[in-house]
């Protein structure tokens, strides 16, 4: 028997090896339970590392770059001078060193500006199995949370997928994993975001008769009770009518446009109106209720129904008739003789509040 | 077959490769690294598997199917820990890498420029292989499994291993 | 060849082992070992992937119950067909919505609480129903939560629902119905809810399955089959997570039929602003063809509750409440019909001969008959009544002494039931009443007594045993002014139903006249419903004071109110040829003056709008819901 193992020593180890990973996957996939340990191990032994890189790539990838754009330079003008094609590519080189200095000055500015409560975070890196998420350098010491809300100040990038001690993991809002309760700029059409996997988004549940725009932006609508309102999420690249009463909407995301350097975790989100609003009361910002709890207190047991469609032709003739009596002071079943034939004067602007209301939840006064 | 090295039984205890242990962890770990953060700087850095390329290095020059097939475990499991996937998925895939280069390369010249190359294509494509294979078998995910792609950056991983192979060689 | 080191002795010894050895080739040897490797790793490879295949990946899929779970039936929900009414218009629509549901395999406990709250859910009702679910339902049926989710629900559904947040929540699109507001119509139309287990039971329902969402009352239950569109359905193939591997087949979901309905919205609605804050019933028949034109109930409740799924508590407020507000009034409350029920019994004196020319009576307020004083609704009497006055000023003391006290019991019986009393008219509607109408046989049969004349007396002035629902005595009374010719009511429109031909009466046409000008006296000579005249308009009717119902009085006192009269109003216009009969019960409106002005309003409208035919504008719109 010895032997046999001694013989077999290899695949014997193998096969506890496999046995015991196999067993590892079964338990995690049966239970659904995560093996945190092992992975913060893992995002706390990479990502040093990868921002080992960023460093290395910023003195390499520079320096060839440098390169790049001297042989460029030459083979444009082959009769400037050393010293003006030096000068050109320093001058390239600043300026993109400017420009990167730009972004964060940028960032920063909006992180000064926007109410809501944020961290700046780096991205380090990027799943492995060219999964849409991304690896941030800011984990649970610096109060992130899972589902947070990660933001750039072109749009949004995504929600944080897990929280590890000093990184996190951010799911994408390209991954389909994600999807964010949304709303158009111009027609306030309420949606919900999802990721496709791919570079565009699908923005969801918006009826076919629905009025939308190519370019029409769409911003967050907080109804999700993880994004604060008022973040832009990205423009309508395209729409077609779909079979099953929704639009397909597909929506080119604003926060992954300049790539992914520097993002903003938001441990507090603040609501905002959208831009370009009618009133000008709605700049005070409100306070948005901790997710995922107490935002909904206002909604009652009956809501304004989607797309509009809140009554019949019956209640629009009995509005009609109920004007007529109000006109004519007549009481129904009692008083004198009415006359059905005169034009009631036109509808109250405000619905009965009887009827199914029409305010959706979390639509703050615009 | 030419690239049999004839002249060497498979047991002869050739030049075993001594790896100093702390570029035994190191590596693995920046190659992890790597394949996280290079796609960040370009697109096309995401077909590189650096991981894939560490785990068929040590296998083929440990020459020892034990140890080749824990490296690999440990480079799998890493890689599981920063996806979206159970772990597991990646370790088994690369226990079994590290596990079958060290076994072949017993019958082979590892220090062959060629058959370094012949290898890295080769396990590039097992490993995609076994990958899609235990994806959709285990887990039931679907994603399709493209030959022709996997073929053109089997190539792209062979010509990265030769020069990185090189590099390794080093420490 | 034997080697040199080895001892002879010893190698002597060794031979025979090493002979077996060489007996075959080693390296045969080898590549059966070799051989056996592989076979002995495929072996416990293949038996690996089926213990994975069973307990991991599709745990159920071989359980009995699992196919369900693993190759899940998507239901593509066909739209109910819309009600619309005469003219076209919308009463019930349909729209779009989408229900939560939870699945019991992931659900998380520690979840509910921050579900519950974000969508506005009653968490103990929530937990209750889990627990009742989890005694008698397979663990994979995901139990419906809430339906009629808004954006922002689904907004916070789908955010929160991916495989690592929260998997037990799952949004299937379904489509809601619209009914109209304030319980307009709502005990005409009905409402549509989860096919339950006594209804699967049944023959009506035998075609249907559980979870099929079909008609429970009213036209939504009658007319169930027609509305009832035909889902399509989707079969795919998911994996323990849910995640949808394959479709593995698709068919399109067939939409309801749309039926137009004989009610006329415009009647309609002047009918409910009339019963507002009242309780009682309209009727409103076309007594040429028995066409519904309009049907009020109140209290009434209303029927968007229904959709999705009621609460336990809205659902214990309707149930319990001392109103009654889930019975349609207008046919299955069964009240006695006062003075109402005088033109008919006019109607049997004239064509049996007993009221004859001069047949008259002379009110004192009251009179006796066999042994018992009767009194008569004016207590200072109204001096000498004929027919035609006694219909016009109701007395009861006339209709007494010229036909309660010279008609048998069985002959009102008969008139009656000609008329369409005591049984179902056929409306189509279900659970129609069929009220009372009393004989000998009918006394004997429930009270095992012989019937005493004095209580003919009674009958014949709408009181005593004699109970009619609202649509029975506009049926009875639209008949009798047309000369005795009785359409069954109906409801729908189209698709057109087989329509029996008219129940006839054999009476002479002076007679009608005459009864029909008393009660055109009623309304526009100075009768008791004086304050129903419209300008222009032949309207004829009576007025009927009602005592209460045994029930009603039962009802009053465990309330610790006094209850007063019924009150009821019959007319119908015009004099001649008349087109539309309407009754109206006003319940605890004291007297039936108080009830003609409803009728009145109704038959107002009517003629308004035939005045202004061709149609105005209000054409149906065609809205896109649901189509």
């Amino acid at each position: 028997m010895e032997l046999l193992v001694n013989r077999y020593r290899n695949v014997t180890i193998l096969a506890i090896a496999l046995a015991a990973q196999l067993f590892l996957l079964a338990y995690q996939v049966k239970s659904r339970q995560e093996v945190r340990s092992i992975r913060v191990w893992a995002v706390t032994g990479v990502m040093p590392l990868a921002r080992l890189l960023d460093v290395l790539h910023a003195n390499t990838f520079g320096l060839i770059s440098e390169y790049a754009s001297l042989v460029k330079a030459r083979e444009e003008n082959r009769k400037l001078q050393d010293r003006v094609s030096k000068l050109q590519m320093e001058n390239q080189f600043l300026r993109n060193d400017l420009s990167t200095a730009d972004r964060a000055r940028v960032l920063a500015l909006f992180q000064a500006r926007t109410p809501s409560k944020t961290v700046a975070a780096h991205v380090t890196g990027r799943g492995p199995d060219n999964s849409k998420v991304v690896f941030v350098d800011r984990g649970a010491n610096d109060g992130v949370k899972k589902n947070m809300p990660v933001v750039t100040s072109d749009g949004i990038v995504g929600r944080v997928g897990a929280a590890y001690p000093s990184f996190s993991q951010v799911v994408l809002l390209i991954d389909t994993n994600f999807k964010a309760g949304v709303i158009s700029q111009k027609h306030r059409i309420p949606g919900t975001l999802k990721g496709q996997g791919h570079s565009t988004c699908l923005v969801d549940y918006i009826q076919n008769q629905e009025k939308l725009e190519v370019g029409e932006w769409f911003f967050t609508s907080g109804d999700d009770l993880i994004f604060p309102k008022g973040i832009p999420v990205g423009q309508v690249k395209s729409t077609r009518e779909g079979k099953m009463f929704f639009q397909e909407v597909h929506l080119v995301p604003s926060g992954l446009q300049k790539g992914l350097e520097e993002v903003l975790i938001v441990l507090d989100g603040v609501h905002q109106p959208l831009p370009d609003s009618q009133t000008v009361q709605a700049q005070q910002p409100h306070l948005m209720q901790p997710p995922p709890a107490e935002q909904n207190t206002s909604s009652g047991a009956s809501r304004v129904i989607r797309g509009g469609v809140v009554e019949t032709d019956a209640d629009q003739v009995v509005d009609r008739y109920r004007r007529i009596g109000i006109v004519q002071g007549h009481p129904y079943g009692a008083g004198g003789v009415p006359n059905f034939n005169i034009e009631p004067p036109p509808p109250a602007p405000k619905p009965d509040p009887e009827s199914r209301p029409a305010e959706p939840r979390g639509q703050q006064p615009e | 077959m030419s690239l049999l090295p004839a002249h060497l039984p498979p047991n002869a205890g050739a030049r075993k490769y001594r790896l100093r242990p702390l570029a035994l962890i190191i590596a693995p770990i920046v190659a992890v690294a790597f394949q996280v953060k290079a796609p960040l700087f370009t697109e096309y850095l995401s077909y590189l598997d650096p991981p894939l390329l560490v785990t068929v290095y040590f296998g083929l020059m440990r020459r020892e199917p034990v140890s080749a097939l824990f490296i690999g475990m440990g480079v799998g499991l890493l890689q599981d820990a920063l996806s979206q996937n159970p772990l597991g998925l990646f370790g088994i895939v690369k226990t079994l890498t590290g596990y079958w280069t060290a076994s072949v390369s017993l019958r082979m010249d590892s220090d062959n420029n060629m058959v370094r190359a012949i290898f890295a294509f080769a396990f590039y494509l097992v490993h995609q292989l076994l990958y899609w294979t235990l994806a959709s078998s285990l887990l039931g995910q679907q994603f399709s499994f493209e030959p022709g792609e996997a073929l053109l950056f089997a190539i792209l991983n062979a010509a990265v291993a030769v020069p990185l192979f090189q590099l390794l060689d080093k420490l | 060849m034997p080697d040199p080191t080895i001892p002879a002795d010893l190698e002597k010894d060794k031979e025979p082992e090493i002979r077996w050895v060489l007996k075959e080739d080693p390296k045969a040897l080898t590549n059966r070992i070799t051989l056996f490797r592989w076979v002995v790793l495929a072996v416990f490879l293949y038996l690996l992937a089926g213990f994975w295949a069973l307990q991991i990946r599709d745990p159920d899929y071989y359980d009995e119950l699992a196919e369900k779970n693993y190759v899940r039936s998507q239901p593509l929900p066909a739209p109910r067909g819309r009600i619309l009414d005469r003219d076209g218009r919308v009463i019930v629509d349909n729209h779009s919505s989408f229900s939560l549901y939870l699945s019991r395999d992931n659900l998380k406990t520690d979840h509910l609480q921050t579900v519950c709250k974000a969508i506005d859910l009653d968490c103990e009702d929530l937990n209750e129903r889990l627990r009742r679910y989890d005694r008698t339902r397979a663990k994979y049926e995901a139990i419906n939560v809430k339906g009629e989710l808004t954006s922002a629900e689904l907004a916070f559904i789908e955010a929160h629902s991916g495989h690592d947040n929260y998997q037990e929540l799952e949004v299937i699109q379904t489509f809601r119905r619209i009914y109209p507001r304030s319980g307009m119509l709502a005990h005409v139309i009905g409402y549509t809810g989860e096919i339950s287990e006594s209804e699967l039971d049944s023959a009506d329902f035998a075609r249907y399955k559980q979870g099929d969402i079909v008609g429970k009352t009213g036209i939504e239950r009658q007319y169930n089959d027609l509305l009832m569109g035909i889902d399509g359905q989707r079969r795919v193939l998911v994996n323990n997570r849910n995640k949808i591997l394959k479709v593995i087949d698709h068919k399109g979901a067939a939409a309801g039929k749309d039926i137009r309905l004989t009610l006329d919205l415009d009647l309609q609605a002047v009918a409910e602003l009339s019963m507002q804050d009242r309780r009682g019933a309209v009727v409103a028949l076309d007594a040429r063809t028995g066409e519904v034109l309009a049907m009020v109930s109140r209290p009434a409740y209303d029927p968007n509750r229904f959709v999705g799924r009621i609460r336990a508590k809205d659902w214990a407020d309707i149930r319990d409440s001392a109103d009654f507000p889930m019975m349609n009034r207008a046919i299955q409350a069964v009240l006695a019909p006062g003075s109402t029920f005088k033109p008919l019994m006019a109607m049997a004196g004239l064509e049996d001969g007993i009221v004859e020319e001069g047949s008259h009576a002379v009110c004192t307020g009251g009179a006796q008959f066999y042994d018992r004083y009767f009194k008569c609704n004016i207590r200072s009497g109204h001096g000498y009544m004929n027919l035609n006055r006694a219909l016009i000023h109701s007395c009861n003391i006339y209709f007494q002494q010229n036909i309660g006290a010279k008609i048998t019991i069985d002959r009102v019986a008969e008139y009656a039931d000609l008329a369409g009393l005591g049984k179902k008219t056929g409306i189509d509607l279900p659970a129609e009443s069929e009220g009372t109408v009393p004989s000998r046989k009918w006394k004997m049969r429930t009270q095992r007594q012989r019937w005493l004349s004095g209580e003919t007396l009674s009958v014949v002035i709408g009181q005593g045993a004699l109970t009619v629902t609202p649509l029975q005595l506009a049926h009875a009374i639209g008949g009798l002014a047309r000369g005795g010719e009785w359409h069954r009511p109906h409801l729908l429109l189209d698709p057109p139903p087989a329509l029996d031909p008219p129940r006839k009466a054999n009476w002479k046409p002076d007679n009608v006249a005459r009864v029909v000008n008393g009660m055109f006296g009623v309304v526009n000579q100075g009768g008791t419903a004086r304050g129903a005249v419209i300008p222009g308009v032949e309207l004829c009717g009576k007025t009927g004071t009602a005592q209460l119902a045994s029930n009603d009085l039962i009802r009053s006192r465990k309330l610790g109110i006094a209850l007063s009269d019924n009150a009821w109003f019959v007319g119908f216009a015009p004099r001649n040829n008349p087109e539309i009969v309407v009754a109206a019960l006003y319940e605890h409106g004291e007297h039936g003056d108080r009830a003609a002005p409803i009728v009145r309003d109704v038959v107002k409208a009517y003629f308004d709008k035939k005045s202004r035919r061709p149609a105005p504008p209000l054409v149906a719109r065609a809205r896109d819901t649901a189509r």
